[in-house]
């Protein structure tokens, strides 16, 4: 049985395609809920929103799912990491990180992985600076920053050369860039 | 020829002839019996040193790995557990209410000290050696609280949020004592007394707990004294560091329960699975074969899970409901209930003649272990023994250190292990001391520091002359040469404006591989019939990417691709015994036991080559999959002879090899840490432009992997510079509840690190490997305050460095 906290309710929830109907509490947020059904990658490093581990597309938006009241989800299509890519077909970005050693522990990755794919669907060439800003608010304690922001940078890099390829009749990028830029917050569950 | 290289050449020449004269060489030997195959040129190694994937990523990347509370979908009888913790810094529990929490719907278990489940032994959380070198002076749940954060009862519920609700509802009642948070105040002989004596177990040397003493430990070399009082200058400088978290982004996670043969599981984030199974034994009166520790994917420890912080919880509460239970600390538990690093002031003392030789080095730590002891006097032994090493030509050294208790939270092991706070003082000291002399602080440096050949009986000041150590591998020049040109240390342009001012600091770092003496590691590898192979390894990887090492370490033996290997750690049901990842050892310790399990099965594997090549075995190699012959050309698959062995006709065996390993030998890993900063004289406000860091740690094993720690480290030590890590209220309390409040710099607020890797050989590991992890943590405060005083010149010794201090010196001065 699920573990749900207060009165439970029936939301519709579109998650990585599949269309479900989950039990919430009404205590409940989003990445408790998404982590009862599976959804192991949604990442809880902290007591909500401050740590940037659980962030996942809601409605295209980039947003800490353990600041979000699971009911506000109701009727939205949400990507979680497992969306992105596979082991086998990695997602550019997860291809990236894994090339340029920016994981160790690997807790933070998946909410960096989201931010990082929501940062180049809009600004397709950031700067250093850009990629720094993008990752503010993802907390990561082993790396220091350095190697996901070159693994950013490099996935950039990788997706435009993808892209002028197919431009130029060549294979196509492997796996579509999905949501927008960060909402810079939890998306609606905190006070900020 | 340059006089200071002059000067360096003389004073290692005079220090291995001393040593050759009074007979230590041959405890000590220069010369190590390497086996020949441990030193291959970079051009021979085929898996070793190579960015080799990491084992793990494609699952952690994509979200598919599991971590401990991961496993909660395992378990549909799940409770889930909470703690009632002190809210006074100094007291004795009186009444605990539970009625409310036990009518509540859905609460399983209320467990207080007084409970059948909880044992009343004594212990200590900290995951190290037997007999165990920190105090016994812990309980799982307490009637007389320590810190706001004692623990003092326990819940496990249906869910997360009743037993929450739960906690809330337990009233607790107080005596309240007077308490004391300042470790200088905490001495006095009339301060509040945290332990009565004869209430703590397995006490630690030069305790002293009328006075609040948790231990005293010191060593000296030659005469200290007579130095100091002599006609070299003495110089004397005091340093501040702060209470750092650990802020792992996976917090404390542990799920118990007993299984179907009666046996107690726990899986949980550990660094340290076999101490935690003895610990537990110990704890609950359990035989150890009773007792199985997983550790899944951990997300990260950092030393703060060289602990059973959590653990004894959740089996307490299983035992109590016959279910599993799963506890997950809050973030918020995380800062004010958890583990940090030792807060500590530390004095430096030179002499140091006019020509800037030093004559003698002092150092004096005052460690504020807080409410309890764990790691309190090895952590404080590490003030001295790992930066002091650096300088092993000084003839005059000296170490102490007072261990104190407090009521505020609890401390313990944090990568660098008291190295950065004596490093900060140490290196700060010598930087200010060079100034004065009017000498470049890196020449200074360059004509004591330690190199090849040197002996550190820095070591067996503190730990007996068994424990002196041989140095075989120093790539120190190479780190300062290499970090000089990175940082552009002799071309460093102004700004254009009158008021800022750009400097750069430098500063120099040892640490050890594996605690010298007292490390255990071993693996086992089991070959396949399709020539593939499972390594069970008890050495622990908790994100730093050790299960990868150990995989290119076997696949180099071994003559496969790592794919062809599928490796285990850690269960203590399955795989070989370990201490677990702490001091730096994995590489070295349980790294070398997977060499010598793998050499073990490739003896077997040669062996059946040669029945079935009808070649003798010296005249075969394993590579690319194959055993084969250079000289005839014959060749057999790995999965050829795997069938063979498992299948044959006539003879038939198990292809298995076993390693373990253990070692009086520690090599220090070296570390030239580089800032480059920009100070505002106007208002004390810096910029720090980059942060280079130079690291010989022997041979890489996977640079790409080693890069890594070197920057993680590199931004831990940054964190130290400039932030306040856990700030305390007046009675204790961490004022620090989550992220947002701790002061951990972001990915705006770190600058770019670059790291290089200086590579040496070090003929004691596997390879030529020591470690990595922890030296890079210890440079950057020294560095920033020496880049400061590069500047502007004044001079932060109290951690962090901030804009108002600075502000506050350069006012001073003015005046």
């Amino acid at each position: 049985m699920p573990k749900t906290g207060g009165n439970s309710v029936d939301i519709e929830l579109t998650i990585n395609g599949e269309r479900a109907t989950v039990e919430a509490g009404s205590a409940d947020d989003l990445a408790t809920v998404l982590r009862q059904h599976g959804y192991i990658g949604v990442k809880c490093g902290c007591d909500g929103g401050t740590c940037g581990a659980s962030k996942v597309f809601v409605d295209g938006e980039v947003v800490m799912a353990c600041g979000m009241a699971a009911e506000d989800a109701d009727g939205s299509e949400i990507q979680t990491v497992a969306a992105l890519g596979t082991q086998d077909d990695l997602h550019p970005v997860q291809q990236a990180f894994v090339d340029n050693f920016a994981v160790q522990c690997g807790f933070c990755i998946p909410g960096m992985v989201i931010q990082a794919v929501a940062l180049l669907d809009s600004n397709p060439d950031p700067t250093e600076q850009e990629v720094r800003e993008a990752l503010d608010d993802n907390v990561c304690r082993c790396t220091g920053y350095q190697k996901p922001v070159e693994a950013v940078l490099d996935a950039a890099e990788r997706i435009q050369g993808a892209q002028s390829v197919a431009a130029d009749g060549g294979q196509s990028v492997s796996a579509p860039l999905r949501g927008s830029e960060s909402t810079g917050c939890c998306g609606g569950g905190c006070d900020e | 020829m340059s006089d200071d290289e002059t000067a360096k050449a003389d004073g290692g020449t005079a220090s291995q002839s001393e040593a050759i004269e009074d007979g230590r060489d041959e405890e000590h030997p220069l010369e190590w019996d390497e086996p020949e195959n441990n030193d291959k040129a970079p051009d021979e190694r085929d898996s070793v040193s190579h960015r080799a994937e990491k084992y793990d990523d494609r699952k952690l990347v994509t979200g598919q790995a599991k971590y401990t509370a991961d496993y909660e979908e395992r378990y549909p009888n799940l409770a889930y557990a909470a703690v009632v913790r002190s809210e006074i810094p100094h007291g004795r529990v009186t009444d605990i209410d539970t009625s409310a929490a036990e009518a509540m719907d859905g609460v399983d278990a209320v467990l207080t000290p007084e409970s059948d489940a909880v044992p009343n032994t004594k212990y200590t959380s900290a995951g190290q050696s037997y007999p165990e070198p920190s105090p016994w002076d812990m309980q799982v749940l307490n009637e007389h609280v320590r810190y706001i954060g004692d623990p003092i009862a326990a819940v496990a519920a249906e869910d997360r949020a009743t037993a929450t609700d739960a906690v809330e509802a337990i009233k607790v009642s107080y005596e309240e004592y007077d308490y004391v948070t300042d470790p200088e105040a905490a001495f006095d002989e009339d301060a509040p007394q945290l332990f009565e004596g004869g209430e703590v177990e397995n006490e630690i040397v030069g305790h002293d707990y009328d006075r609040n003493r948790m231990s005293h430990i010191g060593g000296e070399l030659g005469d200290v004294d007579s130095a100091l009082g002599g006609e070299a200058h003495v110089h004397e400088s005091e340093w501040e560091t702060i209470r750092q978290s650990h802020a792992n982004v996976e917090k404390h996670t542990s799920l118990a329960y007993t299984n179907e043969d009666d046996r107690h599981v726990l899986i949980t984030s550990t660094q340290v699975p076999n101490h935690t199974r003895r610990q537990l034994a110990h704890l609950f009166d359990i035989p150890i074969r009773d007792i199985r520790v997983q550790k899944p994917r951990v997300g990260g420890g950092f030393g703060g899970k060289q602990a059973m912080v959590v653990e004894p919880i959740p089996l307490a509460l299983s035992l109590a409901t016959d279910r599993p239970v799963l506890y997950e600390a809050s973030r918020e538990e995380e800062f004010y209930a958890m583990r940090s690093r030792h807060p500590m002031t530390v004095k430096a003392k030179t002499a140091v003649t006019d020509d800037g030789d030093i004559e003698a080095i002092d150092l004096y730590a005052l460690s504020n272990t807080g409410a309890y002891g764990s790691h309190g006097m090895t952590v404080a032994g590490n003030v001295g023994s790992k930066p002091m090493p650096l300088y092993s030509k000084v003839p005059n050294a000296r170490f102490e250190a007072d261990i104190v208790h407090t009521n505020t939270p609890q401390t313990g092991a944090m990568r660098g292990y008291g190295a950065p706070q004596g490093t900060l003082a140490l290196e700060g000291h010598l930087d200010e001391v060079a100034r004065d002399l009017g000498l470049d602080p890196i020449e200074f440096r360059r004509r004591h520091h330690m190199e090849v050949g040197d002996l550190d009986e820095i070591a067996g000041m503190m730990g007996g002359e068994g424990a002196n150590r041989r140095i075989r591998s120093c790539g120190l020049d190479e780190c300062i040469e290499r970090g000089k040109a990175a940082i552009g240390y002799d071309d460093l342009e102004q700004p254009e404006e009158d008021h800022l001012h750009r400097g750069i600091g430098m500063a120099l770092s040892a640490q050890g591989t594996g605690v010298a003496g007292d490390e255990l590691g071993a693996a086992q590898i089991m070959m396949n019939e399709d020539g593939s192979f499972h390594l069970q390894v008890g050495g622990v990887d908790i994100g730093t990417g050790a299960d990868t090492a150990f995989l290119q370490i076997a696949a180099e033996v071994l003559g496969c691709d790592e794919s062809d290997i599928v490796v285990k750690s850690s269960d203590t049901d399955v795989t070989p015994f370990d201490y677990g990842a702490y001091a730096s050892s994995t590489t070295y310790i349980s790294g070398m036991a997977v060499k010598k399990a793998a050499e073990d099965a490739k003896a077997r594997i040669l062996d059946w080559g040669s029945k079935l090549l009808e070649e003798p075995v010296e005249e075969l190699e394993t590579g690319d999959g194959t055993v084969y012959s250079e000289a005839s050309g014959k060749s057999v698959t790995l999965e050829d002879i795997g069938y063979e062995a498992a299948y044959g006709d006539d003879e038939r065996e198990h292809i298995l090899g076993k390693g373990t390993h253990c070692t009086e030998e520690s090599p220090p890993p070296f570390a030239a840490q580089f800032a480059d900063v920009t100070v505002d004289e106007t208002t004390g406000e810096f910029d720090v432009h980059k942060l280079v860091v130079a690291v010989d740690c022997g041979v890489a094993i996977n640079p790409g992997m080693a890069e890594g720690q070197i920057e993680g480290a590199n931004h831990m030590s940054y964190e130290m510079a400039v932030s306040d890590g856990i700030t305390l209220d007046d009675e204790g309390r961490a004022e620090v509840t989550d992220f947002d409040e701790y002061g951990l710099p972001s990915a705006t607020e770190t600058p770019p690190i670059e790291s290089i890797l200086v590579e040496t050989h070090e003929p004691t590991g596997p390879f030529g490997a020591k470690s990595v992890a922890e030296v890079p943590t210890n440079t950057v405060p020294p560095a920033l305050s020496n880049a400061v005083r590069d500047a502007v010149g004044v001079r932060i010794r109290e951690m962090p460095i901030t804009a108002e201090k600075i502000e506050s010196k350069l006012d001073e001065r003015e005046a």
